[in-house]
C-alpha cells in the first residue's frame, strides 16, 4: 500500500463531510450562544490555581509568629517562597495561553512556535512538580504547628515517612513522569530542529 | 452579498477539508466537534484580516493547519463546552464500514508521522499541487517534493512491516 492510495479514502471522506449544510447554522448557534473560545477557557484553572497558591501564602505570613524555632522560620519562609513561585509559573503559562495567537502565519512558522513553548512547558512543568513536593512536606510542618502547636519534626515517624515517600516519590518521578516526557520532549525537539534546517 | 454570507460561501468550498483536518487531529468524536467548531469560530474572527495576499483556500487551509495544533494542547485540558446539535457535527460518522476500516489504518498511519509531514501529506491528498503545499506550509517546493518523497518512503515501509 503506497501514500497515493490513501487519495480514496481522503476523498471518500470528502464526500461524506460535504453533503451536510450545516455551516451557516453552526455560526447562528455560535453568535446566539456568544461562543467563547476554548483555548481562553482553559485559564480558569490557572487563575484558580494562582489565587489558591497566594491565599496560602498570605495565611502562612499571617501565622509566621507561631514559628519558634528558626528551622520552623525557616520552613516558613521556604513555603511562602515555593508558592510565590508557583503563582508566577502559574501567571506565566496564563500569559503564554492568553497571548494573541496569529493563525494567519505559515503552517511551518507555527509549529516553530508551538515546539518552542511546549519544550519551555515541559521545563516548568518539572519545576513545577518538584516544588509542589517540597511545598507539600513544608506544608505537613508548618499545618502540624499552626493546629496542635507541635513541632512534627521532633518526631523520628515524620523523617521516617516522609523519607520513604520522598524516594518512592522521586523515583515515581523520574521514571514514569520523565519516560512519559522523554517521548513527547524527543519528538518535539526532532520537529524544531527540522524546522530549523 | 454581507460578510456573513461571503464567509458561509468560503466555509462551504473548503469545508470538506476542515472536517477531515478534525477527524485526523483528534481522537473522539467530542475533541472532533470543538476542533470544527474552533476552526469555524477562528476563521469568522479573522476573516477581516484576510489580505488577499494568497487565495482564498490558501489562507483558510493555513488558519484551520494552525488552529488544530493550538487545540492539540488545549484539548488535553478537557472543558465542556458549549452544546451545539451533535446532527449539525456528524459529518464524519463514517457508515460504510470498508471505508471506516481504511480511514483507521489511514490514521494509524498518519499518526505516525510529525506535524509537518501530517500537514504536508493532507494537504497532497487534498490534491493540493507544490506550490500550493509549499505557500500555505511556508517552506520551499524543492522542499516539499523532498518531504514528500521521505515521508512515501516512511509509510511504505511501517505498512510493509505491519503486513
Amino acid at each position: 500500500m503506497e501514500l497515493d492510495d490513501f487519495k480514496n479514502t481522503w476523498n471518500t471522506q470528502n464526500d461524506t463531510a460535504t453533503q451536510q449544510n450545516s455551516t451557516s447554522k453552526l455560526i447562528d448557534q455560535m453568535t446566539q450562544k456568544k461562543y467563547r473560545s476554548k483555548i481562553n477557557r482553559i485559564a480558569y484553572p490557572e487563575i484558580t490555581g494562582t489565587f489558591i497558591c497566594l491565599l496560602a501564602a498570605v495565611y502562612i505570613g499571617m501565622n509566621f509568629y507561631k514559628l519558634d524555632t528558626a528551622f520552623l522560620k525557616g520552613t516558613g519562609i521556604v513555603s511562602i517562597l515555593v508558592l510565590l513561585i508557583l503563582s508566577v509559573i502559574s501567571v506565566l503559562s496564563l500569559r503564554q495561553l492568553k497571548m494573541k495567537k496569529d493563525f494567519n502565519k505559515p503552517h511551518a512558522e507555527t509549529l516553530k512556535i508551538f515546539a518552542t513553548q511546549k519544550l519551555a512547558f515541559y521545563k516548568l512543568q518539572k519545576i513545577n512538580v518538584t516544588l509542589s513536593y517540597l511545598l507539600l512536606v513544608t506544608i505537613i510542618i508548618l499545618l502540624s504547628k499552626f493546629y496542635s502547636g507541635t513541632d512534627i519534626t521532633n518526631s523520628k515517624y515524620f523523617w521516617t515517612f516522609s523519607f520513604t515517600f520522598g524516594y518512592i516519590f522521586l523515583l515515581f518521578f523520574s521514571k514514569f513522569v520523565s519516560g512519559y516526557y522523554k517521548n513527547t520532549l524527543r519528538k518535539t525537539e526532532a520537529l524544531l530542529n527540522e524546522l530549523q534546517s | 452579498m454581507d460578510k456573513k454570507e461571503q464567509f458561509i460561501a468560503a466555509i462551504r468550498e473548503n469545508e470538506g477539508f476542515i472536517y477531515k483536518i478534525a477527524a485526523v487531529y483528534t481522537n473522539n468524536a467530542d475533541d472532533k466537534n470543538d476542533l470544527v467548531q474552533e476552526i469555524i469560530y477562528q476563521l469568522w474572527k479573522s476573516f477581516d484580516s484576510f489580505n488577499n495576499q494568497s487565495a482564498l483556500s490558501t489562507w483558510m487551509y493555513r488558519v484551520a493547519l494552525n488552529v488544530a495544533i493550538y487545540q492539540l494542547k488545549a484539548s488535553k485540558k478537557r472543558v465542556v463546552t458549549i452544546s451545539i446539535d451533535e446532527q449539525l457535527l456528524d459529518h464524519l460518522q463514517v457508515d460504510d464500514s470498508g471505508n471506516e476500516e481504511r480511514w483507521k489504518i489511514f490514521k494509524q498511519q498518519i499518526d505516525s508521522l510529525n506535524l509537518l509531514d501530517k500537514a504536508i501529506v493532507m494537504l497532497y491528498l487534498d490534491n493540493k499541487s507544490y506550490d500550493e503545499i509549499a505557500a500555505i506550509i511556508g517552506i520551499s517546493k524543492t522542499n516539499v517534493g523532498t518531504k514528500l518523497l521521505r515521508i512515501k518512503e516512511k509509510l511504505r515501509s511501517q505498512i510493509n512491516k505491519n503486513i
